[in-house]
């Protein structure tokens, strides 16, 4: 602007006032300030896990070789008794994810048809508030549910079963995902559009072959995202496996063993107070930065699986 | 052709079939719902019965034992119920209470409760000593089932008690070694202290984040960014929040293991779901509203603070309880930013060393005496009882917002 | 222009009444409310076998409705009530009695837009003969709708293609397929140029021209030209009510009731 069209502005009121657009300016950066919280976050978190995770490694008592393939996991124990394979509690965590999914994806899909294709309007929506209360229960709730509740059934029914096992801790699990489940496949469900449905009906399906046959299929990247966004949760949950599942590491394959998995032996670490720096302390990080590469892995296939084949309507 | 539908018998039948597949259907996929439900139902109804047991008890006769036909009182300390039966008996209660060292040692050695059945009498407080020996105890069912013989098994001056765990008491004691003696009170402070600075810390960098994102950010790489970012986030385990929070501020920052630690660490937890609530709301207040205000020469922060964040309030609030709620259930990342078992004080600030309820849970659950069982459900209990309010009111608050457009 | 009320007690207009006889599907005092809300009066329409019948009328007057309930397609709204008689082959298909399941295996539907499954072409066509379990050769039927649907030439090296890869015009066909292959003797079709270019519509106006010497086809249109150029008989509706019915050559050149020669003449509508 010249000076002149400045002035001629400022005559006729129409200046940008200074210390408004200063003041919107601040507002603007301090929000994106609050935004970028997300990204030092996620920075943090990654910067916490590998440079312990490192430190771990670059101690002359871990390999990595050992650490994938050993088959003991006493990080805690005396330097004599040591070894850092983590192999027993990735197994661990897959048994206990291995049931949870048996008993959730099941149910979560199954709830899932019924909400959204059998039930009517208002019992869809009642149910849905009843799934996000259970959804909500706190897993420590849950820990203790499976602990004193269901191993003792499980105990007179199982021969042989530990008091802590991965058996129980993954069935009261696969409840806690059912929600998770549930929701995103109603969703995905509805989304299909009703001129598909009402195709199938115009050649005479009748409702069930529709949602099999039609609504299911076309819903089916969300039903898959669902499923996978579930066994992430489920490898990422702590309390259940900490309180029903134990915290002794053993490799086997055994649904009636006391085992640990990667969370339960990061709980196990962290309540110890291992002196900072020291190779137990740091071995948590370790796990932790595989538990982190596990599930985000998991979550990223699940984003990708929506956008890349999920069917898009108008 | 027959009246009766159409086609042929083969046809029919071939429907019929049909029809009774559709039944099968409806049957399968409703059983998980059943099931869920059940599943709910069942554990509420566990916790709850398990706050209640009945003991059979040998009173320690070196206690004060007092017992009183106050009939149904929920709340109330200790010393009102024991100046109030001392002043009943002529005797002066400032002997016992007014002196502290007195006063400390009777707590100690006592504790009100509130007995629902005392030797098959209903209804009544007594001032126990808790170290009144216990000869035995018995679950709810299984001490129903067994109650007239226990009644009848009763040997000189053994008593049989059905006790409450979860009694006006329980709020107003410290955490402790003996059971009997276990209460909410520090977690139930803790649990404040820490929810109140989540949401302090959580709600501002949300909401904020949730206002650029909508109304503020430009079209371009660095917003995806941050959206895929906070979407990312959402999935990350809250056990790696608590590597977080123990590296970087328990440690790095070194703030120690206290209230501050926790909140931030739970703040993080919970900012992804308080950003996509805040967005959804402020997504869903209707375009139309912001261009009237633009149109009326408002500044873009006007338009957000006056117009759309009043519009988005209900769907923001909904959410912030929504994670409050979480927040308030995790137990994991606390566990690894230095929630303690046991804390001798009252939490009072946010430096403070704390304990949480879930923690408080946690660790009753990982206690060898039985009877910590039933403590552990009383404190279960009561925070289902506080995550139970907090999703009625988000219920209420999201059936409303969902009304007004 | 406002809409102009029709009085309570109209009697339908009629000329040259098809004989019940020659008629397929026959619809007495049939009237629809959704809700509390009434979407047909008392409409009595003769429909006659291999003839194109065309519906016309304003848009919200009833054309859909009054199609959908030929094959029952309404009992998926739950708020739909139904009173009268609407008989196929001599079946008041309202019967409690008659599974709507078999009645629209019997009249097939066409939809406004194309609506192809995400499904391959193939499987497109095999859908309703396997739901009903048809037990011959699935190939040679796939063939014979989609050649009956005018569209074989164009997608029989893509069959295993999905439907969605095919354009507006060939997705409309394959749905006009997809309803033949359930052997249908009725073809419902609502509005179904409405999403598609001119040469694609004139594909299917020759299409429901030859396909009418197997099938009855009902048609919903509110373009007049689609009325006069494919059908054989023309049925007027306004609000509800069935204000004439009679040969299209009639209708267009002689309409008998007033409110008929406004709307084909373009004055209201
Ligand atoms: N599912 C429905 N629920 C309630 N009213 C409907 C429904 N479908 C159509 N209507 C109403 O019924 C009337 C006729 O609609 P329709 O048969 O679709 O008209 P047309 O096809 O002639 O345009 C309209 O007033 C419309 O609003
Ligand atoms: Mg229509």
């Amino acid at each position: 602007m010249t000076q002149n069209a400045k002035t001629l502005a400022r005559a006729a009121g129409l200046h940008k006032s200074g210390t408004r657009n200063v003041g919107e300016r601040v507002i603007g950066i301090v929000l994106f300030l609050a935004a970028s919280v997300s990204i030092v976050t996620t920075a943090a978190v990654i910067l916490a896990l590998s440079a312990e995770t490192i430190s771990f490694f670059a101690d002359p008592a871990v390999s990595i070789v050992e650490f994938l393939t050993a088959r003991e996991w006493t990080p805690l124990f005396p330097e004599s008794q040591r070894y850092f394979g983590i192999s027993p509690l990735v197994i661990g965590t897959l048994m206990v994810t291995f049931v949870a999914l048996i008993v959730g994806l099941p149910l979560g899909l199954g709830s899932a048809i019924y909400l959204s294709e059998f039930a009517n309007p208002q019992t869809r929506r009642s149910v849905m508030s009843v799934l996000e209360v259970l959804a909500g229960i706190p897993t420590v709730v849950l820990g203790y549910f499976a602990l004193f509740f269901v191993t003792p059934i499980l105990r007179d029914i199982v021969p042989g079963l530990n008091l802590f096992n991965p058996l129980s801790a993954g069935l009261v699990m696969g409840f806690m995902i059912l929600p998770t489940i549930s929701s995103i496949s109603v969703d995905s469900m509805q989304a299909v559009p009703r001129a598909l449905r009402e195709a199938a009906y115009g050649l005479g399906a009748s409702k069930h072959e529709v949602v099999a046959k039609v609504v299911v299929p076309a819903a089916l990247s969300g039903i898959v995202a669902s499923f996978i966004l579930a066994m992430s949760r489920a490898i990422g949950e702590t309390m259940i496996v900490t309180l029903a599942a134990g915290q002794k590491p053993t490799f086997t394959f055994d649904l009636r063993e006391t085992i640990a998995t990667m969370t339960s032996f990061i709980v196990q670490a962290a309540k110890g107070d291992q002196p900072a720096g020291s190779l137990a302390s740091q071995s948590l990080y370790a796990v932790g930065a595989t538990l982190f590469l596990m599930t985000f892995a998991l979550n990223l296939v699940s984003q990708q699986i929506v956008q890349r084949f999920g069917e898009r309507y108008e | 052709m027959s009246l009766k539908g159409i086609g042929t018998p083969a046809d029919q039948a071939r429907l019929a079939r049909r029809k009774r597949i559709g039944q099968i259907y409806r049957i399968v996929t409703g059983i998980p719902v059943v099931l869920a439900v059940l599943l709910i139902a069942t554990l509420v109804f566990d916790v709850t019965t398990d706050t209640v047991s009945w003991h059979v008890v040998e009173p320690d006769n070196e206690g004060v034992n007092l017992s009183f036909q106050e009939g149904f009182r929920w709340f109330g300390t200790w010393e009102h119920v024991v100046t109030q039966e001392l002043e009943a008996r002529g005797e002066d209660p400032a002997a016992t209470l007014g002196d502290a060292e007195e006063r400390r040692k009777f707590g100690l050695r006592n504790r009100v409760e509130l007995l629902w059945s005392l030797n098959g009498q209903p209804m009544r407080w007594v001032v126990s000593n808790s170290r009144d020996d216990r000869v035995a105890s018995y679950g709810w069912f299984e001490g129903n089932r067994m109650h007239d013989e226990l009644l009848a098994g009763l040997e000189g001056g053994e008593q049989l008690r059905l006790n409450p765990w979860l009694d006006a008491a329980f709020f107003t004691k410290n955490a402790s070694r003996t059971p009997l003696m276990a209460g909410l009170i520090n977690a139930l402070v803790g649990t404040v202290w820490v929810i109140l600075l989540v949401i302090l810390i959580s709600v501002p960098i949300g909401v904020g984040s949730a206002v650029y994102l909508e109304e503020y950010a430009p079209n371009n790489w660095m917003t995806r960014f941050i959206e895929v970012n906070i979407r990312n986030l959402a999935g990350v385990p809250s056990i790696v929040y608590g590597i977080l929070g123990l590296y970087a501020f328990v440690r790095l920052m070194n703030i120690g293991p206290v209230v501050l630690s926790a909140s931030m660490t739970l703040a993080l937890l919970i900012l992804p779901v308080v950003v996509i609530a805040s967005r959804e709301a402020i997504k869903a207040v209707p375009p139309s509203l912001r261009q009237a205000s633009y149109g009326l020469g408002a500044t873009r922060w006007q338009t957000t603070s006056r117009v759309v964040l009043p519009n988005a309030v209900s769907g923001i609030v909904t959410g912030v309880i929504l994670a409050v709620a979480r927040a308030i259930g995790e137990t994991a990342p606390l566990l690894m930013v230095g929630a303690a078992a046991f804390i001798p004080r009252i939490p009072d600030g946010p430096f403070a060393t704390y304990t949480v309820i879930p923690i408080q849970i946690y660790s009753w659950v990982g206690e060898n005496d039985p009877e910590f069982a039933n403590v552990a459900s009383a404190g279960i209990v009561v925070l289902l009882v506080i995550l139970v309010a907090l999703y009625a009111v988000a219920f209420y608050l999201r059936r409303r917002f969902e009304r007004s457009w | 222009m406002a809409s102009q009320a029709v009085p309570k007690d109209h009697v339908t207009v009629r000329t040259d009444p098809i004989p019940a006889g020659e008629a397929v599907v026959t619809l007495e005092n049939l009237s629809l409310w959704y809700g509390d809300f009434q979407a047909l009066h008392d409409v009595s329409l003769t429909v006659p076998k291999n003839q194109v019948t065309a519906l016309i009328g304003a848009s919200g007057c009833g054309k859909s409705t009054l199609l959908r309930c030929v094959n029952r397609m309404n009992d998926l709204v739950p708020s739909v009530r139904v009173e009268g008689q609407l008989s196929y082959e001599g079946v008041n298909l309202y019967d409690g009695a008659v599974d709507p399941v078999e009645v629209r295996r019997r009249v097939g539907m066409v939809f406004q837009k194309p609506n192809p499954f995400p499904k391959s072409v193939y499987e497109n066509v095999a859908f309703g003969p396997r739901l009903h379990g048809y037990a011959g050769d699935m190939d040679a039927l796939v063939e014979k709708s989609l050649k009956g649907a005018a569209l074989w030439d164009e997608v029989q090296d893509k069959l295993k293609q999905s439907g969605l890869g095919l354009s507006g015009g060939q997705q409309q066909r394959l749905c006009i397929a997809r309803a033949m292959a359930t052997d249908p003797d009725v073809i419902l079709m609502d509005e179904p140029t409405s999403a598609l270019d001119p040469i694609a519509t004139d594909r299917i106006e020759e299409l429901i021209h030859e396909i009418k010497k197997d099938y009855t086809v009902i048609i919903v249109t509110h373009n007049m030209q689609q009325a006069g150029r494919v059908s054989d008989r023309t049925a007027f509706m306004h609000l509800g009510v069935l204000i004439e019915e009679g040969p299209t050559e009639q209708i267009f050149t002689n309409p008998q009731h007033e409110m008929t020669e406004r709307y084909i003449s373009g004055r209201f509508g």
